[in-house]
């Protein structure tokens, strides 16, 4: 009987190329070995082991990244797609996952960011006695694992199932992370549940979007899509709605408008590691699937997407700018300066060229330092409660830490996009991309909405160089070894990328000159 | 069968639950509409498999997966939606309101012991 | 649709015959009411109050349904592996035996952590 139900269709075992797969299962493997380290290391080692190890593990990711150089293969049987924008996508996610890593590890100078025991009520008995013992909840560093094996996955993926799967994989530990925080733990749960209930909705509707495709091209694959896209008038019912509803899925994931609701609550809430572990690799994943489905599954049908997109966008750079100037929370400020940001990348996708696609990359590896390195400077500005993340409380900061305010005001300058910094030199490049395919109206749009971001960057500057500090203000916390290699990095990319960026620019261009693997 | 019948189902399916994502105010109820969401889609892509005919049955695999993902991410969703309860003793996420764009600071909670569904 | 047509039937008389034993029974008793006959159990046991809503569920229960959940998907994903795992040889058995070791860490978590005690 056997035989007879194998002779309709005869199963073959696959050919998997586990060295292309590498950095992707090196990053699983470290998660699964996290879950080992929680189940069998005794407490008060646990930390000490993980941190190492989730270190020294993604940096032999990077380097298992960095050796697939050139490789341009569909690997495991048409799932996954390795070539040179998925590449460096995934080395940027590699390097920014490291340095929130590094603010992970972080146990100084209060305690950890991170609860101490989760289960527990604030107030209890119990509560009290994990705080006496200095708990942490150490599975963060496999959650966090796997988050980041999630976010490698997700760019890379050439069928829609398995880009389903690593959205889940990249998302489900993402919203328990952001319920972990030690502080204000009753807004850190409520934007887990927000982020929680807001993503499992949109990650439905991108489902829905991936029955209405398969309907339609009769495969998940993006190549047979792409085929049956050719082949069709490009007016069907099943398709547009398909790609509408993948659109809207993936630009959950950014925190375009009007998607982006979730973005303020959850950057706010969350504990301050992970929203910069949030605002520099999801982002960076995110931009990375939508190229792929843009480009390679639905590229023949531009003209359809493009209008859409164009929306998208100018909509996403000019709320992300003008709601960003009424805001009074650091983190919330810098949840709309990253919706704003969102829109200006989106202008370098819209482009749908090599240049627009180099230019997209070299973008997200500065915002995405720079991002980092900013959270790891509200992570040192504390006062008795903890984080002082308003901003009035930032008041005269200058005066009291001139270093951590002056690099906190250069971050900011490269956020709003002043030469001599990354953020100017990603800007021209996706600008000069979108007005060579021929999206000037939105380059207009996007100066714009840049220079009304710019006012409230300079807001906070002026706030911190020139007012008078709060007596009983907060004080910044002499960054340990950890936080102020996280600052470093930060620093060194966004100069460097500014002053010399020819190299950066070079190597993203060679990455972006095969474009995607069909 | 014609096609239309089960894609409306599922169409009709997916709209009830999109409904009671957005009307209702207990988390737990939010939580069974985003499972009738995903059950949409599963009617559905088994429908599309069985008429396209797929030789890779590609439909139903990803329903398999979509049945596993769904079961996993309500697991999850109930963790968090527990942890929210321990502290609030509500699942009304009209209760969830400290983080909210306002000019003043956030607004004391109301101390609701409120276990009615809606 | 002449195939349905006999459930349909029996649909009916299902429904029918429910019916008419719930009226009959209205219709032609006896009407004596006393409180031993409207209680919800004639056992005999009085039954106790319930607080509003349900009261408090121990979350053991929760974890326990979550542990069943995970194992019971994992084995959904075994079922193809069991109907084509001689054409997959030893392909086939070196990966679910990955699967399964990926699965079983998890249990050893729960293990480690206290999941599986009741009390």
């Amino acid at each position: 009987m056997n035989s007879q139900l194998l002779a309709q269709s005869a199963v073959q075992a696959p050919h998997i190329e586990y060295g292309q797969l590498a950095p992707m299962l090196i990053v699983f493997g470290l998660a699964i070995a996290g879950v080992l380290v929680e189940a069998f290391v005794p407490r008060r080692a646990r930390s000490a082991v993980h941190a190492p190890l989730t270190l020294v593990g993604l940096a032999a990711a990077f380097v298992a990244t960095v050796l697939q150089a050139g490789t341009h293969h569909v690997a495991a049987e048409g799932a996954v797609g390795v070539d040179g924008p998925t590449l460096f996508i995934q080395g940027t996610i590699i390097a920014l996952a490291f340095v929130s890593s590094l603010l992970i590890a972080e146990r100084r100078p209060d305690t950890s960011a991170f609860v101490s025991d989760a289960a527990s009520v604030p107030g209890t008995q119990e509560e009290r006695e994990s705080l006496v013992a200095g708990d942490v909840q150490t599975e963060v560093y496999p959650l966090t694992m796997f988050a980041v094996g999630g976010m490698l996955l997700f760019p890379a993926a050439n069928d829609l199932l398995t880009m389903f799967v690593a959205l889940e994989v990249l998302s489900l530990p993402l919203y328990v992370l952001c319920g972990l925080a030690r502080r204000r733990r009753l807004l850190s749960q409520e934007a887990a549940v927000k982020y929680f209930l807001l993503g499992a909705f949109s990650s439905a509707f991108f489902l829905y979007g991936i029955a209405m495709v398969y309907g339609f091209a009769g495969s998940i694959r993006l190549s047979e899509i792409a085929l049956a896209v050719s082949h069709s008038g490009g007016n069907e019912t099943l398709l547009l709605l398909g790609l509408a509803l993948l659109g809207m899925g993936l630009l959950f994931k950014l925190g375009a408008v009007p998607f982006h609701s979730w973005k303020p609550d959850v950057y706010q809430g969350a504990p301050t590691p992970i929203t910069a572990l949030m605002g520099s690799c999801t982002v960076v994943a995110a931009f990375g699937a939508l190229l792929r489905v843009l480009y390679v599954g639905f590229g023949g049908m531009q003209w359809d997407w493009r209008p859409f997109m164009w929306g998208i966008a100018i909509l996403t750079m000019v709320i992300g700018a003008i709601v960003a100037i009424t805001q009074a929370d650091v983190k919330r400020m810098l949840a709309y300066s990253s919706i704003a940001h969102a829109g200006f990348v989106l202008t370098g996708v819209i482009a749908s060229s090599s240049q627009g696609l180099s230019s997209t990359l070299f973008y997200l590896v500065a915002y995405g330092f720079t991002t980092v390195g900013a959270f790891a400077i509200v992570t040192l500005v504390r006062d008795a409660a903890g984080e002082a993340n308003h901003l009035s409380r930032w008041a005269g900061l200058g005066r009291r830490s001139p270093l951590v305010a002056g690099i906190f005001a250069f971050f900011l300058l490269a956020f709003a996009g002043i030469p001599l910094t990354s953020g100017f030199t990603g800007k021209f490049a996706v600008f000069a991309a979108a007005v060579a395919g021929g999206a000037t109206p939105l380059v207009i749009v996007g100066v714009l909405s840049s220079a009304v971001a710019a006012f409230f960057y300079v807001r906070v500057i002026v706030v911190m160089f020139f007012s008078d500090p709060n007596p009983d203000g907060p004080t910044v916390a002499a960054p340990s070894l950890l936080t102020g290699a996280a600052v470093a990095v930060g620093v060194a990319v966004t100069l460097v990328l500014g002053v010399l960026p020819q190299p950066a620019l070079d190597l993203a261009a060679n990455a972006a000159a095969g474009l995607f693997v069909r | 069968m014609h096609i239309v019948y089960p894609a409306v189902v599922a169409a009709l399916l997916f709209s009830v639950g999109v409904y009671g994502v957005l009307a209702r105010r207990n988390a737990i109820l939010v939580l069974m509409s985003v499972e009738l969401m995903l059950n949409a889609v599963n009617l559905n892509l088994v429908a599309f498999d069985v008429w396209l005919g797929d030789a890779l049955r590609g439909g139903q695999v990803l329903t398999l997966f979509v049945i596993v993902i769904a079961a996993a991410e309500v697991g999850l969703g109930l963790a968090i939606v527990l942890l929210v309860f321990r502290n609030r003793q509500t699942v009304q996420i009209d209760a969830l309101r400290d983080l909210a764009d306002r000019d003043a600071e956030p607004a004391e909670r109301p101390e609701q012991v409120s276990t009615e569904i809606s | 649709m002449n195939l349905y047509v006999p459930i349909a039937v029996l649909a009916l008389i299902a429904f029918g015959f429910a019916m008419f034993s719930l009226v009959a029974s209205t219709l032609a008793g006896p009407k004596r009411f006393n409180r031993a006959k409207s209680e919800a159990y004639e056992c005999g046991i009085e039954p106790t109050p319930q607080p509003v809503g349900g009261g408090r569920f121990p979350v053991k229960y929760y974890l326990t349904a979550m542990l069943f959940i995970v194992f019971d998907i994992e084995i959904i994903f075994l079922y193809p592996w069991a109907v084509t795992f001689d054409a997959l040889g030893i392909f086939g058995l070196v990966e679910m035996v990955l699967f399964i070791v990926a699965v079983l860490v998890a249990y050893l978590y729960v293990w480690r952590r206290g999941g599986l005690e009741w009390e």
